[in-house]
């Protein structure tokens, strides 16, 4: 079987699905996990029971990732926490890139120790921290901070609720703070330095794009660039939306593969070594993946493109649904809970339509028959945006309850500006870190391409019957 | 000299016609002011008119409930176009908090 990863993958899947539909007891996974492995060890020449072991086994370490998942750590904050008022002292360091909204702070505090009245003692765990005031912070300051703790409030349904949201990312408490006294920050630093380093990074490449460009290119720029959207205004998103292309507004596989390219292209330009250099290269996108946030999609993309440098390095030919399923294994295994994140099911489900259904569109269509190149180009565009809108539209009829025709018409417009985007908005950074005298005239062309495309998604969303919600 | 891919040939083309684009782009700009009207987008793109917008496309922002939205339109028929966006926190029912979050929706010519 030639895709014997990718089909595991998804028996890994399935038991997490499983797992949280029914209730299952954890001990009771496990015994069954270990007659599986008996059976696959004692069916080793027989191919299709083995076959069958293995994927069963998958099935019950995905039921069994996802059980344990639930299970709080012995020293996990919230075990210690009574919600009745207490002032809590939290020690511990900004585990986050600081959020500033309006006149509020937010950010995850990644807790140490923690102090009440005399009693002190060593935990785990993260807080969302919740500042009534905008205070300068970075990622990795080490703080004390003294609050009182609560559980994060269910908004919506019960199902899907903003606790959930939060518990999925490992916070199961919040902090609100009023005033600035209670903020006490410590000398030392927290935090690992390469994400400093990253976040350093990221303030740089930040810098330099609200420089050369007018604040709402800025924001949008960054945003594709970065995978900052708090400078995007609220109708300039909500117009995306509804045009379903809002995910030019995040940082995907297409800007990893940029970054990719323009490391391996500098690093050709001065000589490096074919080796030396595919190694730089992941070692680049490591660090862009963790500037821009480390979001699933970005995690997606770069797992991928290391599984295809990788497989570059040791001359082999990569299949595209082992990689995809290799990036989702490492997410999945690292937080099992993300198969039920929107993001996520949005980001694998569109690429796995895109790989599944073009090829086979294509040969339906005759596509290649077509003489006229440009006219293939776009029929080209135009099948990949349908492959990708077909791929979501349950999703995000789903989620949104929104379902938008002009989604095809809409990607096949502004989906190849996006490219010219974010191919300027690189070099405009790069160029503005490294040779500041062209970054004015590259920021001119970013700028008018943005607006461009800005009015393209205005005209759309105006065609009658572009969009509806249900 | 270097053993560019033809990809890699396209991109530097690419590179070197937008800072070409650029440059011809600023000497207009600095001959002609409504040139710059392609590089800075309008403020309609990003943010709504408060003196034009209708009740409908007030409720459709989903950030004002449908009392407010009447009392927004109601104060505006009552005294004339605002004049600032400041004018909103006369409106009942927004305070300081809500006018952070409208001033960024909103714009007034």
């Amino acid at each position: 079987m030639k895709r014997l990863f990718a089909a595991s993958t998804l028996f890994y899947c399935l038991g997490i699905i499983l797992v949280s539909c029914a209730k299952i007891n954890f001990w009771l996974i496990f015994g069954l996990g270990i007659i599986t492995f008996a059976a696959a060890c004692l069916s080793f020449r027989n191919k299709f029971i083995f076959m069958i072991s293995v994927f069963f086994l998958a099935l019950i370490l995905g039921a069994l990732s996802l059980k344990n998942s639930y299970t709080r750590h012995k020293c996990q904050i919230s075990n210690f926490v009574s919600y009745n008022d207490v002032v809590y002292n939290l020690s511990g360091f900004v585990d986050s890139e600081p959020e500033i909204k309006g006149k509020h702070t937010f950010f995850v505090f990644r807790v140490q120790e923690v102090q009440v009245d005399k009693l002190r003692w060593s935990c785990c765990g993260n807080v969302l921290v919740r500042l009534d005031f905008p205070q300068s912070l970075n990622y990795a300051d080490s703080l004390i901070l003294q609050g009182a703790l609560r559980r994060p409030y269910v908004f919506s349904s019960a199902s899907c609720s903003y606790r959930d949201y939060l518990s999925r990312q490992g916070i199961y408490l919040v902090m609100h703070i009023k005033n600035s006294l209670q903020i006490i920050p410590q000398l030392h630093k927290g935090g690992s330095r390469l994400i400093i380093f990253s976040f350093w990074l990221r303030s740089k490449m930040d810098e330099v794009i609200s420089k050369y460009l007018p604040d709402l290119p800025a924001g949008i720029l960054s945003a594709m660039v970065l995978g900052q959207r708090k400078a995007i205004p609220w109708l300039v998103n909500n117009s995306m939306v509804k045009s379903g292309t809002v995910h030019i507004l995040v940082v995907s596989g297409f800007n990893v593969g940029i970054v990719a390219f323009i490391v391996n292209l500098l690093l050709k330009i001065i000589r490096i070594r074919r080796k030396a250099r595919i190694i730089l290269v992941a070692i680049c996108l490591l660090i862009y993946c963790l500037a821009t946030g480390a979001t699933n999609p970005v995690i997606r993309a770069t797992v991928m493109g290391l599984i295809f440098l990788l497989a570059y390095i040791l001359k082999r030919n990569p299949d595209m649904y082992n990689s995809l399923a290799g990036a989702a294994l490492f997410i999945l295994i690292i937080n099992p809970r993300q198969l039920f994140d929107v993001g996520f099911q949005l980001s694998f489900s569109s690429v796995l339509a895109i790989v599944y259904l073009y090829p086979k569109l294509e040969r339906i269509l005759r596509i290649d028959s077509c003489k006229i190149k440009i006219l293939r180009f776009i029929a080209e565009g135009c099948l990949v945006s349908f492959c990708a809108w077909l791929g979501t539209i349950g999703i995000i009829a789903y989620n949104f309850r929104i379902i938008a025709p002009i989604t095809v018409l809409a990607n096949i417009l502004i989906v190849p500006l996006a490219t010219l985007i974010t191919l300027c908005g690189f070099t405009l950074v790069l160029c503005g870190l490294f040779c500041p005298f062209l970054a004015g005239f590259l920021s001119t062309t970013t700028a008018m391409l943005i607006t461009l495309l800005l009015n393209v998604n205005s005209v759309a969303i105006k065609i009658p019957g572009a969009y509806f919600y249900f | 000299m270097f053993n560019f891919t033809p990809e890699e040939k396209k991109v530097i083309l690419f590179l070197l016609i937008i800072a070409f684009c650029g440059i011809i782009l600023n000497n207009l700009a600095k001959l002609n002011c409504h040139i710059k009207k392609l590089f800075c987008p309008q403020v309609s793109l990003a943010k709504l008119d408060l003196n034009n917008i209708s009740l409908e496309e007030l409720i459709k922002t989903r950030c004002l409930s449908l009392k407010t939205s009447q009392r927004i339109i109601a104060y505006r028929l009552q005294h004339g176009n605002f004049s600032s966006l400041e004018g909103l926190k006369e409106v009942k029912g927004i305070g300081e908090q809500r006018y952070d979050k409208l001033k960024e929706l909103f714009f007034v010519e």
